[in-house]
């Protein structure tokens, strides 16, 4: 950081203030999972700070338990789904929006946005009355054409900001030299758009995974995904068991964390 | 020549000439599986909502057998007292989350613009991070600080300013402490992207034409950054107006949000109409303010403009 010079005394209180704050602010980020990561390894069954002991084996019952396992792997399966279903719909609905030469661009995009302006749980209550009277009972796929439809916009969004700052000379070039629409796609445009179909992808696979206010209601009764079980375990139980599978969360979101900063860049993920 | 490039086109799979055919046109064909699914699966059901919440319907075995224009769902729930204390109290924890939000969040940014590089990144971590981790688990991280043993408890004990635990969980102040910490990053996010965008040479120049940080906060950074004021106070807001994790978990089961109010009516007492009318009021008390939040922005936005 740059030193400045305080033009009066108040001034630098006034400064060192604002940065007080931030620097409250930051340890507030980080210092709730610190303390569950600590709790995470006790040995006394309930909830207690300090710790008293250090054991791994509050890490090896989540793993016996088989609700867990399965609705990690349920989650799994509604992420991915989620996450492939937006690129597949998400990434064509930015180029029409984009690129687009119709009337209604404009209406198109903001017709888009809206399920994700809407609040989840409204959302997820709709679907569920709706699938009631058509016969569609809330199942893992209903979550997901659910939870798809709640986040799409994120994707076309992210999609569609960086469309719009792409030199369009690049495409330009190329239909001059005779490539066709789908050869100036698939060697200017999407690889270009990479990065911001995978910082999409990102989002849209942890809102397919941790959704709790679309899943709510559209999840199925045998296929529960983990925050929905997560959720019963929290608010029944206060054993570290719930700290250790925070723990396994925490350490999977570091390692997302990695896999974004080296391939997209921290910074580009914002934009 | 153009013999051997038009070959050529007729040698192209059918696959490559249908994505050819449907980009050429630059027309709205490539959203068209998109619109078909949001009409199926958000436009349709929000008119079945809205039809369930001005129905009297009788079900049964799951199936709705007649069907009937009421509005007495919505006249009860409008002079309902208890609606009106729900939804004041999810207003009130929701906008205080925003203010306190914004609080803590706008110093985050300022401290991201002025910082170094090095600065930048570990904000950016602590930031992204959490948004990474689920919702339950940063909640969870809450029930551990605040409750009977827990952080503050054991450590005001210890220090002897208490003889006995605080009673802070199941509490207003549990719920809207976890609120700010787990909305925070959705502030800081927005309002970091919007200060970004300009150029920094603004605040330097600022400074050099004698103006002091403060005076630069306030003159050139304020007013630069309302778009990102904006944005993340109408993100936080939703959320935590429509929150429905935070309350069940730190208030304890009796601490009743619109939002725990709906799953409670549509899960536990099967009220359809009922729930469906309140997840319609919910939807417009907050489009409302989301609506009042753009007109103040946009308001601050030409002001900024102005002063230039």
């Amino acid at each position: 950081m740059k030193s400045k010079k305080y033009s009066s005394f108040s001034e630098a209180i006034g400064v060192y203030f604002i940065f007080g704050i931030a620097f409250f602010s930051l340890i507030l980020l980080v210092a709730p999972s610190l303390i569950v990561l600590i709790i995470s390894f006790d040995t006394r069954a309930y909830l207690s700070f300090p710790p008293e002991g250090f054991t791994l084996s509050w890490y090896a019952k989540v793993f016996e338990k088989s609700e867990l396992v399965e609705g990690f792997i349920n989650s799994m399966q509604v992420g991915f789904t989620v996450t492939v279903l937006c690129i597949l719909l998400g990434v064509p609905t930015a180029l029409a929006c984009a690129r687009g030469r119709f009337r209604g661009t404009t209406a198109l995009s903001v017709f888009v946005l809206i399920p994700h302006m809407v609040p989840g749980i409204v959302l997820g209550v709709a679907i569920l009355f709706s699938g009631a009277l058509v016969g569609v009972t809330p199942s893992i796929w209903l979550q997901s054409i659910s939870i798809t439809v709640f986040v799409l916009a994120v994707m076309v969004r992210t999609v569609q900001s960086r469309l719009l700052r792409l030199d369009p000379a690049l495409e330009e070039a190329a239909a001059n030299l005779r490539a066709s629409s789908f050869q100036n796609l698939r060697t200017i445009t999407l690889p270009l758009l990479m990065p911001a179909i995978l910082a999409g992808a990102v989002f849209t696979f942890v809102e397919g995974f941790d959704n709790i206010s679309v899943a709510i209601f559209t999840h199925g009764f045998h296929d529960r995904p983990l925050p929905i079980e997560l959720l019963a375990l929290v608010q029944f139980t206060s054993s570290p068991l719930v700290a250790a599978i925070s723990g396994i969360q925490i350490i999977l979101a570091i390692l997302a964390l990695i896999v974004v900063a080296t391939t997209i860049g921290l910074d580009k993920v914002n934009e | 020549m153009t013999k051997a490039i038009s070959n050529l086109k007729t040698k192209q799979p059918f696959f490559e000439r249908l994505i050819d055919a449907l980009l050429s046109g630059r027309g709205i064909w490539p959203a068209v599986p998109s619109l078909v699914v949001l009409i199926f699966v958000a436009v349709i059901p929000f008119i079945i909502l809205l039809s369930l919440g001005f129905s009297n319907i009788t079900i049964s075995r799951g199936e709705i057998v007649s069907q009937t224009l009421t509005f007495d769902f919505l006249v009860n729930a409008l002079t309902d007292p208890l609606y009106f204390t729900t939804f004041k109290r999810s207003l009130n924890l929701a906008i205080s989350t925003t203010i306190l939000c914004l609080i803590f969040g706008y110093p985050v940014a300022y401290l991201f613009i002025v910082g170094g590089k090095f600065t930048k990144r570990i904000i950016l971590v602590l930031t992204i991070a959490p948004l990474l981790t689920s919702g339950i688990v940063r909640t969870y991280a809450w029930l551990v600080i605040l409750g009977g043993r827990g952080v503050v408890n054991s450590t005001l004990l210890h220090l002897g300013v208490i003889e006995q635990p605080l009673r802070i969980m199941n509490t207003h102040w549990a719920v809207l402490i976890g609120m700010v910490q787990i909305h925070l990053p959705v502030m800081i996010l927005p309002l970091i992207a919007v200060m970004s965008r300009h150029d920094s040479n603004l605040i330097e120049a600022s400074e050099n034409l004698g103006a002091s940080r403060i005076g630069t906060l306030y003159t050139v950074i304020l007013p630069l950054s309302s778009p990102g004021i904006g944005t993340g106070s109408a993100l936080v807001f939703t959320l935590s107006y429509t929150t429905f994790v935070v309350p069940q978990i730190l208030g304890g089961g009796n601490y009743l949000n619109a939002a725990t109010m709906i799953y409670e009516q549509v899960v536990f007492s099967l009220e359809w109409s009922k729930g469906s009318v309140t997840s319609l009021i919910l939807m417009i008390t907050c489009l409302l303010v989301l609506v009042i939040i753009a007109i103040v922005t946009n308001y601050f936005s030409r002001w900024a403009k102005e002063q230039k």
